[in-house]
């Protein structure tokens, strides 16, 4: 059996330790745009910020491929699918024929428009590379301009402001963390930010970058200037998938894949931020580009294409971060439209200095926002991963004596 | 609609109050009990033993684990020992309050008690003639001084029976002698209590619940009893008067002073102070309309029988009435003070003073009133209440006083009846009354605060049962609008016509927790007049919302007394059925009387209901199935 | 292989077993000097409340395969094969909280330990008292638990006792008294009490 798996990420990763555990004769390729070996991309920014050194990144140590018998190729890029010949040619132009293919190509990030985007010390963040570049010019660096309030532009400015350079980061909406969280947690959020010194402009985009060789400043839409030295572009992430060809294989904003990670082409599959499967809360396909998603459908997909039907539930859009003295977990349909299927609960305890909001489907929790005791957010999370119907009150749950117990059923 | 904090209260004082506090970031007493959750089942069932250091010791009810202390005590006997220094401690809390009243009146006999004096003349003979006292020609400080002698020694050990037991039906000494629980002295029996439990000592469970029973008989017909007795005599018996109940009786145009605790030697004292012209005068000048003096749980309610003292609330509400940011000043002495109120009092204005020399709490300055410099000492603590005032933040009274009526010792129930007990006596055999309840104890955040009280208050006199209530209970009564006289609306249609007709709501106020001791001179005074024994009268008692061991106390001294009393929260004796069994079943053999545990207020309706018109077929009066 | 076994209709809430456990952590090994140490140790079982005041010793149920394992970012979770334990690593971990995310069970806590970096804050949660296995002791939540609530035995024989159990209970002639028909009685009232706050 000839496995090809594209993307090197813990999606395709985890994918190729399945296949192998079921599989010791396959013949396995990786083909990966990155040099390096896999690593932990969310911990990028603790390299930015400081407080992770470069050893630590990667998730396999240096003998991976050789104990899995692993065929990698890493710096080289997929060029094209040829579905029919069940074969793909990469840019370097060799050509991989496979029985089982794996789209495990990650995202890259999303470009913005504006003047001046040839300038110096203009990144985006996504690979360890973008933040050895960022590290090697920090030294000279004073005032970081971050764009987008999203997990991204969010790290970004914190690791920045660690590093202590003064940071502005201007975002679309009211406040950070629009997609993950609501406007009572993202207000705490954005108060426990500007408390620590970070400088917050919201509602506002940039038009053009000026500057000699390096950015000196930014021009934004209502006429204003920033004076910058870096800019980190957080503007969320695009499934990778110039190369899918789009009449063979269906691609929504990514590859559609059914309960079995596998897209509509036979013995095709997609797992990790390229793919689109069913959303557990939303219950519609959907692009969650988080690491416990890419972990779990790399590990189904694997099975899947070994020949073990493996069915994968769906995935769930969720986070967790901590952020200066702020824990922040977030997980489900956070914002729900105002329907008389949708209850919400939210309640914030200000003498504890705790948040939490828990958003129910009638008898169902579908999201969650929780802000300090995140301790125990795990079983709120396998409620809504599980659609689990309640059998207790609502209210139970946003307790602080919340705890697993509440769940079984009670003793005689 | 469900309000916020709903399942917490049934009162709408306190739904507001608890918003109030949440926003103010203050920690009530609730949110202490949700932490505490779990709490522990050994301690629970009363299979913890910690009375001596070869412990502590637990008993595994589910029988796989140890089944004996180290020293070998079982379940049964570890139960028994605990529930036995449980009433040991509540019947020294009502004794040593008693106590004190007496050096009161024997300051007083010697002109020692500036403030104090003889509130009730005619009381203080009847009771002095009871201890054998001389009464004839001799003035009223002679007969005070030896009564104060006379009660002493009934604490002491030289007696081989207290003195007011003389007032219990003759059937029911003859049955405490039987089984040698006749009560001889107040601290004696205490004393023996703590000695009994002492590791090695009594192993006998049933001789220790014996004991147990005998120690709280000396806490109803002697402490407790001399207390309700000798405040009478200093600060006068209650008659009928008109109140108030809930915060609302906190003013926002006046001094607040809020007394909270126990004995009226401190209270009457503060009254007198509060009535001063020069201070309400003083008061004025700082831009007050006046002083407001109120009052939390017992000596509030000893205010509010003697003289008609609003009364802010019961216990759960003490640290809640803090949040109005309207006390000036909150004066405590002892028993069921919260050690939190000192914590809550620093996040408003609130002065919060300690009075007593065996009460010390946390964030409270002490000044401790003796009977020599109460009357001073009063005038100046309200002083420095008024010079408070200026300092008030946000005032928050959001509900207006619920009116009540308060004052019915036994003495005014006779006097409400005629003169005598015959037409209440008369209704019962009717059955135009079916027969009469105590509602009684204290408030417990394990029951909805004050549902308890409420719902079975309301189902008893719905069912033409009159109900008789004391401390928390009756704030909780009169909150719900119980004791006004347009109550009767609420009572069963025999109820609602004696009641009509003699101008007293269904429910009476009769007082504060010791003065559960007139619930049994009533109870004493009803059999004798039907010549029966109290066990035998269609009557109950019911604590249904209890925490205190005080209760635990009152509870025993009812049964043993011969009145049914049905518990609310379970009491840590679920470790033992041989214990269950004997206080809920074999006391009937014993004493006539049992102990009966339903949290839920229907149910414990219904039970007593059913005790009841057992009694009234007992009696051979009308009767009915319930 | 023996492994941890929780009975929960046997606990009856008195935290004996968190007391045992993080002076089972602490680097004294006595309660009295445990609580003084810094950091000072922490419990790695966790009672909770129920819905009737009851107890529950929440405790880590080293799955297989482990959620919080399959979610660490930097690799710190591994089980060790010999007993199946799931053990964090504090020397790898980040404190980012990806595993309480991905446990179903909440048992994982974070703050600091003795065996890991001096104030680093790290995850933790039980580690089935590996060390006083091999001491030839049993887990400290165990010892202390005087119920019966947590056995330590061989998951086959936890089994054939619940099945046995169930059997007698469809058993149309066999009569079972309750074990514990006073903890039965606190039960009922606790239940009655809690039903009551819910208008």
């Amino acid at each position: 059996m000839q496995y090809v798996i594209i993307g090197n990420g813990v999606a395709g990763t985890h994918a190729a330790e399945s296949i192998r555990r079921l599989d010791p004769q396959g013949v396995i390729t990786l083909i990966a745009a990155e040099k390096d070996a896999p690593y932990c991309r969310p911990m990028i920014s603790m390299l930015l910020e400081g407080s992770a050194g470069a050893h630590q990144l990667p998730i396999r140590g240096p003998d991976f491929y050789d104990t899995f018998k692993i065929d990698a190729l890493g710096g080289d890029r997929v060029r094209a699918i040829d579905v029919a010949a069940r074969a793909v040619t990469t840019a370097a132009g060799r050509r991989f024929s496979f029985d089982r293919l794996l789209i495990a190509s990650g995202a890259d990030p999303r470009p913005i428009k504006a003047r001046g985007l040839h300038l110096e010390n203009l990144f985006f963040m996504r690979t360890a590379a973008h933040v050895m570049a960022m590290l090697r010019v920090l030294p000279a660096c004073r005032r970081a301009l971050v764009l987008g309030g999203g997990l991204v532009g969010f790290k970004a400015a914190y690791a920045l402001l660690r590093r202590g350079l003064a940071v502005t980061l201007l975002i679309r909406s009211g406040h950070p963390l629009s997609m993950q969280v609501d406007r009572e947690a993202g207000a705490m959020i954005l108060a426990a930010l500007k408390k620590k010194g970070l400088t917050v402009r919201v509602q506002a985009e940039v038009t053009a970058f000026e500057g000699g060789a390096t950015v000196t400043r930014a021009q934004l839409s209502d006429g204003s200037e920033i004076p910058c030295d870096l800019v980190v572009i957080g503007k969320g992430v695009l499934p990778a998938l110039d190369f899918v060809p789009r009449e063979a294989i269906a691609v929504d904003l990514g590859v559609v894949v059914d309960q079995h990670l596998e897209t509509s082409a036979a013995g095709i599959f997609a797992a990790g931020d390229a793919a689109e499967a069913y959303d557990i809360a939303r219950k519609t396909r959907w692009v969650n580009a988080i690491w416990p998603e890419a972990v779990a459908q790399g590990r189904v997909a694997g099975m899947n294409m070994a020949g073990r039907p493996t069915p994968y539930k769906g995935s769930l859009g969720r986070n967790v971060i901590r952020i200066f003295d702020l824990d922040v977990m977030t997980g489900g349909l956070v914002n729900p439209p105002p329907d008389a299927r949708y209850t919400v609960l939210q309640h914030h305890d200000r003498r504890r200095q705790r948040y939490r909001k828990l958003v129910f489907r009638y008898d169902r929790l579908v999201g969650m926002v929780l802000v300090n005791a995140i301790e125990q957010g795990g079983v709120l999370l396998s409620l809504i991963q599980g659609e689990i119907p309640l059998r207790v009150r609502r209210e139970a749950l946003m307790a602080p004596s919340f705890n697993f117990r509440q769940l079984l059923p009670a003793t005689a | 609609m469900k309000h916020p904090f709903s399942e917490n209260t049934i009162t709408e004082d306190g739904r507001l109050m608890l918003r109030k506090m949440e926003k103010d970031q203050v920690e009530t007493v609730w949110e202490r009990f949700s932490a505490q959750q779990p709490q522990c089942g050994f301690c629970e069932m009363g299979l913890s033993c910690r009375v001596c250091n070869m412990g502590p010791c637990r008993v595994d009810p589910f029988g796989e684990g140890p089944q004996q202390g180290v020293c070998g005590a079982d379940a049964d006997i570890i139960v028994a020992r605990n529930l036995g220094r449980m009433i040991a401690a509540g019947a020294a809390a009502h004794s040593d309050h008693g106590r004190d009243l007496v050096e009161v009146l024997a300051a007083v006999a010697e002109g020692q008690a500036p403030g104090y004096g003889i509130g009730d003349e005619q009381k203080l003979r009847r009771v002095a003639a009871e201890f054998g006292i001389a009464t004839q020609e001799r003035a009223p400080a002679e007969i005070a001084a030896d009564l104060a002698q006379a009660m002493q020694e009934d604490y002491g050990t030289r007696r081989k029976s207290l003195t007011l037991l003389a007032r219990a039906p003759r059937k029911r000494r003859e049955l405490w002698a039987q089984l040698g629980i006749t009560p001889r002295g107040i601290d004696r029996e205490t004393s023996e209590m703590m000695h009994r439990t002492h590791m090695g000592v009594d192993n006998g469970w049933q001789s220790l619940l014996l004991h147990g029973l005998r120690n709280a008989l000396s806490d109803g017909w002697g402490g407790s009893m001399i207390a309700t007795e000798v405040s009478d005599i200093l600060f006068g018996t209650p008659k009928v008067t008109p109140t108030s109940v809930n915060v609302g009786v906190l003013k926002a145009d006046q001094v607040n002073i809020v007394v909270h605790g126990h004995n009226p030697v401190v209270s009457e004292m503060l009254l007198q102070a509060c009535q001063a012209p020069e201070l309400i005068d003083l008061a004025r000048a700082r831009g007050a309309q006046g002083i407001t003096l109120a009052g939390l749980c017992c000596t509030g309610n000893e205010l509010l029988m003697r003289h008609g003292i609003p009364m802010a609330g019961n216990h759960l509400m003490t640290e809640l009435v803090i949040a109005t940011g309207a006390v000036e000043m909150m004066l405590v002495d002892y028993q069921c003070i919260m050690p939190s109120l000192g914590a809550v009092a620093a996040c408003y204005h609130t002065r919060m003073i300690s009075t007593s020399d065996k009460a010390r709490f946390p964030g409270m300055t002490h000044r401790e009133f003796h009977p020599d410099n109460a009357r001073e000492l009063a005038r100046t603590l309200v002083a420095e209440a008024i010079e408070n005032f200026s300092r008030r933040g946000e005032v928050y009274i959001p509900v207006a006083p619920a009116p009540s009526l308060g004052g019915f010792s036994v003495e005014t129930i006779i006097e409400a009846l005629g003169g005598s007990p015959a037409p209440l006596i008369a209704a019962l055999k009717s059955g135009q009354i079916r027969g009469a309840v105590g509602v009684v104890g204290c408030n417990n955040p394990k029951i909805r605060h004050d549902f308890g009280h409420v719902t079975l208050t309301r189902r008893l006199i719905e069912n033409d049962i009159l109900v008789v209530d004391t401390g928390c209970a009756a704030i909780a009564n009169a909150k719900a609008g119980f004791k006004v006289a347009e109550a009767i609306r609420y009572a069963g249609p025999g109820l609602r016509e004696v009641c009509g007709a003699l101008g007293i709501p269904p429910v009476l106020h009769m007082g504060s927790c010791v003065d559960n001791v007139r619930i049994l001179v009533l109870a004493a005074a009803l059999a004798d007049a039907l010549g029966v024994d109290i066990s035998d009268l269609p009557i109950a008692g019911a604590a249904p919302e209890w925490y205190s061991e005080k209760a635990v106390s009152i509870g025993a001294y009812f049964v043993a007394s011969g009145v049914t009393t049905v518990l609310g929260p379970m009491p840590p004796i679920t470790g033992s059925l041989n214990v269950v069994k004997l206080l809920t079943e074999g006391l009937a053999d014993l004493l006539g009387a049992t102990f009966a545990v339903e949290p839920d207020p229907e149910k414990a309706a219904v039970l007593i209901r059913r005790h009841i018109e057992n009694r009234r077929a007992k009696l051979g009066l009308p009767a009915v199935q319930v | 292989m023996k492994r941890v076994v929780v009975h929960p209709e046997r606990c009856v809430g008195c935290m004996q077993c968190m007391l045992a456990c993080a002076t089972a952590h602490s680097q004294s090994g006595v309660l009295f000097t445990a609580v003084r140490e810094s950091p000072q140790p922490r419990p790695r079982v966790h009672v909770g409340v129920g819905l009737y005041g009851e107890g529950f010793p929440n405790r880590c149920r080293h799955c297989d395969p482990a959620p919080c394992q399959l979610a660490c970012l930097p690799g710190a979770i591994s089980r060790d094969s010999a007993s199946g334990t799931v053990l964090i690593d504090p020397e790898r971990c980040i404190n980012c909280a990806s595993c309480a995310m991905a446990c179903p069970f909440g048992v994982i806590r974070y703050h600091p330990e003795h065996h890991a970096p001096l104030g680093k804050t790290v995850a933790v949660k039980c580690d089935n008292c590996l060390a006083r296995l091999r001491q030839g002791r049993i887990p400290a939540c165990v010892e202390a638990c005087k119920t019966g609530a947590l056995t330590f035995e061989e998951a086959d024989a936890a089994l054939k006792r619940q099945t046995d159990a169930v059997a007698r209970s469809v058993s149309r002639t066999a009569e079972e008294a309750p074990p514990a028909p006073g903890f039965a009685l606190l039960t009922a009232a606790r239940k009655s009490q809690l039903a009551l706050k819910n208008p």
